[in-house]
């Protein structure tokens, strides 16, 4: 099944790069995109790994089923290369614990540390001991300010950002027959990877079908209140064709906010994968699509960067992994290509 | 031997409990890790470095609880004052932006004290309000943007940098929590907080101004507060929105193992000092076991809960 999986990245990797939508996947600083199937460990490089008995840690910002599979995916690929993950680590959002937890994680002198950096600004310092101390760094989503490609970090490693809005866009046209009015819920927060998302989705409305329009939009900083801003939305907009939500969380307030209020017509589509919101998809609710990212690929080409670091083989600056577009009809293979697990019963009885 | 039993019957467990349960822990790290690097100078110093603004902010909370209040605003209070003074330190010298910092503190802690003793508000929800409002304020200071700290100075005062190779956190913490033993233990005020929190009517036949008692704990907490930003703006060379929001629980814990009441009219500094080492200690080691994050806050959870249940056990008693 995994190797069946990578076909599929693969697959869809090259259609995506055939399309361009590669091209509009842009690093933090302004690096071209690699697409993550390109970083991998020669099977000839593996026995040099594992004599070296190396061992790595993983310094996350929260925990979800995103991060869960994209550890999975880390922990799969170090155990091939005979690497051993000594320490894991939870941030919960906070900054200053992602300090405290690099400090300890630097105890068992890792030579890896993969590691999602909550804040460029903030995070500068708090990598800074582990560039000191020559760990070989791979970072999620996002680059301290100030940190060079080669000389601080071996990769940052991301999920195809302009492809998930670009997806978006194009399931909800598909369902609305490229018709009608939008409206557009997006992170009202200066954070790169749902900027990218969000942009790339409202960009491709207003690029790629004239006959939709998106006449309502809101920015979203607590989840928690994205009941109230779609009861908002949806008293000025009645006639909403189309809603897009930034990420799942929110959407699940924006679908309670949708059901209380009676309607059944206004198509939802959302980004990363969630139960509640895909429950609604597959029984014929207001979901009509989610878009994920390929969270265990993102784990396995991270460690295969980091791993490549340690032969003192350079990784390219910048790399992606393809979006998956999950509807009704592809719910467990969408499940399975994203999150590496089976979809849950509810969504596939 | 029947003596010694009912000796023991008597004695507080919850005055030793944190003493005990630091002890506990730490033997059981030293022993596990002790080859995973847990003893060494580094981590052990990283552990107080790392639990430094918890300490600082758990004095405050000593003073308020004690007082027979509660201050649930003072992760929001972190986050303005670090901002502030981030904002402030990028045009003008040290001294402005460390004064706009605890200024701040200090004026959100006296805010909520005239509330409270004024207004006659109950300080939970004085607290629970201006939580949430300087949380928002906090967000709107900067548009939810990040502000670099670059002044040198400041970073070694209330981040990295060290006196005769002693760093300035572990200072922080030594210089607040003999302050706040002293003024506690051996002051007029400390008394009159005491009493306040044992008993308000009591207090005020005597003759103490408890209005004024209310006020200056929770100015006390909130100047804490500020000082816990500048710490984690030094620490980090950055401000950020979210400082010390997820701190409450964690200070209330320490603070509440410690040995400190919820109830008021009993608290001690270095209780809720221990009670901040043993919940940095928790999460230092627990990491160092290599645990999953899940299995991490599973283990946190239950050893709080035991040393909590321990400590109030014996208040209630």
């Amino acid at each position: 099944m995994k190797n069946l999986t990578k076909m599929m990245a693969g697959g869809l990797t090259a259609l995506l790069m055939t399309s361009g939508a590669f091209a509009q996947t842009i690093g933090p600083n302004g690096e071209t995109a690699t697409p993550s199937t390109e970083v991998v460990v020669a099977d000839s490089d593996v026995d040099a790994l594992k004599n070296g008995g190396y061992t790595a840690a993983l310094v996350w910002h929260d925990q979800s089923d995103f991060v869960n599979a994209v550890t999975e995916g880390a922990t799969d690929e170090f155990t091939r290369l005979g690497i051993e993950v000594v320490a894991t680590t939870n941030a919960s959002f906070d900054t200053a614990k992602q300090r405290s937890d690099i400090e300890t994680v630097l105890t068992k002198e890792p030579d890896i540390v993969l590691a999602l950096p909550l804040d460029p600004v903030a995070s500068a310092a708090a990598f800074r001991e582990a560039v000191d101390n020559n760990v070989q760094l791979v970072f999620l989503s996002n680059v301290p300010d100030g940190y060079k490609h080669g000389e601080q970090y071996a990769s940052i490693v991301t999920d195809d950002l302009f492809a998930m809005g670009k997806q978006a866009a194009d399931a909800l046209a598909a369902d609305l027959g490229e018709t009608g009015k939008v409206g557009w819920i997006y992170h009202d927060a200066t954070y790169y990877v749902t900027n990218q998302r969000d942009n790339a989705f409202k960009t491709t409305i207003e690029n790629d079908y004239p006959n939709m329009e998106i006449v309502a939009q809101a920015g979203i900083s607590d989840p928690a209140r994205a009941e109230d801003i779609a009861n908002a939305m949806l008293l000025k907009h009645p006639d909403l064709a189309g809603v897009y939500v930034t990420w799942a969380g929110p959407a699940e307030g924006v679908l309670s906010a949708l059901r209380a209020n009676g309607n059944k017509t206004t198509k939802v589509v959302t980004l990363d994968l969630s139960e509640p919101i895909a429950l609604d998809m597959v029984r014929g609710g207001n979901v009509t699509a989610i878009v994920a990212d390929e969270a265990y690929e993102l784990g396995r080409a991270m460690a295969a960067s980091a791993a490549r670091g340690l032969l003192g083989q350079e990784s390219p600056a910048f790399v992606v992994a393809p979006a998956v577009t999950v509807t009704a009809d592809n719910v467990a293979e969408g499940w399975m290509q994203s999150l590496h697990r089976e979809a849950p019963e509810s969504l596939t009885k | 031997m029947q003596s010694t039993m009912q000796k023991l019957r008597q004695l507080n467990l919850s005055q030793y409990v944190v003493y005990i349960g630091f002890l506990l822990i730490f033997l059981f790290f030293a022993v596990t890790l002790g080859n995973d690097g847990f003893l060494t100078q580094r981590n052990l110093t990283n552990i107080i470095l790392q639990t430094a603004p918890i300490t600082i902010m758990a004095i405050g909370l000593v003073f308020v609880l004690a007082a027979g209040e509660i201050d649930l605003s003072f992760g929001s209070i972190v986050a303005v004052a670090a901002l502030s003074s981030a904002v402030v330190l990028g045009e003008y010298p040290l001294f402005v932006g460390v004064l706009a910092g605890l200024g701040v503190g200090l004026a959100i802690g006296f805010f909520n004290g005239i509330l409270v003793a004024y207004l006659r508000l109950p300080s939970f929800l004085v607290t629970l309000a201006t939580m949430g409002l300087f949380a928002g304020v906090a967000r709107s200071m900067t548009n939810l943007r990040s502000v670099p700290v670059l002044n040198e100075s400041f970073v070694n005062m209330f981040g990295s940098g060290a006196l005769f190779g002693v760093p300035s956190l572990v200072l922080w913490t030594i210089g607040a929590v003999a302050l706040g033993h002293f003024v506690f233990r051996e002051t007029k005020f400390g008394a009159h907080v005491l009493a306040t929190g044992d008993n308000a009517r009591a207090a005020q036949v005597t003759g103490i101004k408890v209005p004024h008692i209310r006020v200056w704990v929770l100015t006390i907490c909130g100047g804490l507060a500020g000082l816990a930003g500048l710490l984690y703006a030094g620490r980090l060379q950055a401000a950020r929105y979210t400082l010390g929001e997820s701190d409450l629980m964690t200070v209330i814990a320490a603070v509440i193992i410690g040995g400190t009441a919820l109830k008021g009219g009993k608290g001690t500094i270095i209780g809720a000092l221990v009670g901040s080492l043993m919940m940095g200690m928790l999460n230092n080691g627990l990491i160092l076991m290599g645990l999953s994050v899940s299995d991490q806050m599973i283990v946190r959870g239950v050893i709080i809960l035991i040393a909590v249940a321990i400590s109030l056990r014996d208040v209630n008693n």
